[in-house]
């Protein structure tokens, strides 16, 4: 849970726009050292939208984003980077003409510290060791499951000290799906909180700390992951029960 | 499944047999007169490279953005117009300069006009481009057209309707003699300057941070400012580089040929045409494309056995782009896409 330091990341009351669509309204979150933290909601609930405010592609019009005591409601996206907070985006977003090790490389893009550059993508490798037979392969060549743990290995090249994931298990084999998600709590353990935003939910509360519930743009349940994987509405909106 | 593929072989044949005739008409050609033959494909290759480095400055624009910079053949005519007055009114150079000053002041007048037209075209993009980044697709469009116009108009404004030209500086002496075949010393400084820049630039894209940078904004831009590189600087400095290379082209084509201030209209859309039929987006595509096109219209207006003639040279340019993009709508090389990409 979130320490006397303070939370790493916290949203206050952010309103974000698409045009003249108003995607968010007033959504307030926090994560704290250490956290898995889920959101989880239907589709268009907003929970990219939320990804999005976060990593200045889409700056909210009001509300607050404070980040490791930094204000960066306004930061353009590299500086946000810069700053620590990495993503592996829905849909992956590889580049898909680049090789496996030059995606990792782009990961990296905002690092200055050549020196441990090596031995971070060594790291990446010894998670996914799929990646590494695959290294100099096209991106886009690969599979689904190989594409999403190289989009995963991509954002740990930033040594991110926030880990945005954003739908990781989507149309991945069941045996995949797991295994993103032992190594999801792996990169936690090793001490980097992270904020996963998943359709499922189930698979999602059953490695978060806490997750906050989305609909249509607001925040409309939050508690520890284990309330409310018992809570009536969720069990019945996105577990598939009742 | 089977008409598909019954289909694909009837454009195939259709396409196959133009090739041949294509081959077998260049054949006779060359039985008929080998000298002249290949005397014609090296101004083939002298045209098709200058054609490659204007159209490169499309395709590495185009890649990025998928903007069609209309703006950038007219830049490249106002480079050379500004090169002809830094080699005669500013380094006064002519035919009787010793060889160590003519290299020497081509050297600088290359320097001076790469980095002052790159810096030009870079802000072209900043002023002209950038305010519209999220603006409809159509927005940038028009105001590349609107840019092309405007820089045409400066290059009137400042050299007026005449033609410019520059002693002849490099010997017309032959740098090979064989027979009936000669190759100038002009025409080799043509790849003299411009197979150096290819390579740096390739090393550029491929090798260089920000390469890789401009490679991963042309594939995916949102994902890589996600990744953490800045794309208005990646875009930037896309323009910097194909504003370096439009000044190189501009001071080839000005030793080869005159230039005035619509000079870029015509080689503009050549070079465009070669971009595209090489694969827009793809830097060896436009350097095939533009080989191709140099090709066609030397052999077009050069051979002489069965050869339509220089008044065709632009209905055959075209007919073979369309032919091309019916066969192949991707271009020679295509974008390299793979499938869900």
């Amino acid at each position: 849970m979130s320490t006397a330091d303070g939370p790493v990341l916290e949203l206050s009351e952010i309103h974000t726009y698409y045009g003249s669509i108003h995607a968010l309204k007033g959504v307030s979150l926090r994560v704290g050292a250490g956290e898995i933290v889920t959101l989880i909601g239907a589709n268009g609930a907003g929970k990219s939208t939320t990804l999005r405010s976060i990593n200045g592609l889409n700056h909210p019009r009001e509300g607050r984003i404070v980040f490791q005591g930094d204000d960066i409601t306004n930061t353009p996206p590299h500086l946000i980077v810069k700053n620590g907070i990495a993503q592996s985006p829905e849909g992956r977003r590889l580049f898909p003409r680049m090789s496996v090790t030059e995606n990792l490389e782009m990961g990296a893009f905002q690092r200055t510290d050549r020196e441990n550059f090596k031995g971070d993508m060594d790291r990446v490798f010894e998670l996914f060791p799929r990646l590494f037979e695959r290294k100099a392969q096209k991106a886009g060549t690969m599979s689904g499951g190989e594409q999403q743990m190289c989009a995963i290995g991509r954002a740990l090249m930033a040594r991110p000290k926030l880990l945005l994931l954003d739908e990781p298990s989507m149309g991945l084999a069941p045996i995949f799906v797991e295994r993103i998600f032992e190594i999801v709590i792996e990169i936690n353990r090793q001490g980097t909180p992270v904020l996963l935003v998943e359709q499922n939910a189930l698979m999602a509360l059953e490695i978060a700390n806490r997750g906050y519930v989305l609909e249509t743009g607001k925040v409309v349940l939050e508690g520890s992951a284990a309330e409310l994987k018992v809570n009536d509405q969720v069990r019945k909106t996105y577990l598939g029960e009742g | 499944m089977l008409p598909r593929l019954r289909g694909a072989r009837v454009t195939d044949l259709i396409g196959l047999t133009l090739l041949g005739l294509l081959l077998i008409w260049l054949a006779v050609n060359f039985v008929k007169g080998p000298a002249a033959f290949i005397d014609i494909s090296l101004i083939g290759l002298t045209n098709g490279t200058i054609y490659g480095v204007v159209a490169l400055g499309y395709t590495l624009v185009y890649g990025i953005l998928q903007l069609i910079n209309f703006a950038h053949g007219d830049v490249f005519a106002l480079s050379g117009l500004v090169a002809s007055t830094v080699i005669v009114s500013v380094l006064g150079l002519d035919e009787g300069s010793s060889a160590l000053v003519i290299i020497g002041g081509l050297a600088v007048t290359l320097v001076v006009i790469m980095v002052g037209f790159s810096l030009f075209n870079a802000s072209i993009e900043r002023v002209a481009y950038r305010p519209l980044r999220n603006a409809p697709r159509l927005a940038p469009l028009i105001t590349a057209v609107g840019m092309s116009f405007v820089v045409e108009n400066i290059s009137l404004a400042l050299y007026g309707v005449n033609y410019r030209t520059v002693p002849n500086l490099i010997s017309h002496s032959d740098v090979i003699h064989i027979g009936g075949i000669t190759y100038s010393w002009s025409k080799a400084s043509v790849l003299i300057i411009v197979i150096p820049l290819l390579v740096v630039l390739s090393w550029f894209v491929r090798s260089t941070k920000q390469g890789k940078a401009m490679r991963a904004v042309a594939q995916d831009t949102e994902a890589s400012a996600m990744m953490g590189i800045d794309v208005d600087h990646t875009i930037a400095v896309t323009f910097l580089i194909a504003g370096a290379l439009a000044g190189a082209a501009g001071i080839v084509y000005l030793m080869q040929f005159n230039m005035r201030f619509d000079t870029g209209f015509e080689l503009g859309l050549i070079a465009f045409t070669a971009a595209v039929l090489g694969g827009i987006g793809n830097l060896s595509g436009a350097v095939l494309g533009a080989l191709c096109i140099g090709f066609i219209q030397a052999f077009n207006e050069g051979l002489g056995w069965f050869a339509p003639g220089s008044d065709w040279t632009r209905s055959m340019v075209f007919g073979i782009l369309i032919l091309v993009l019916v066969f192949r709508p991707e271009g020679i090389l295509g974008e390299q896409t793979p499938e869900g990409a």
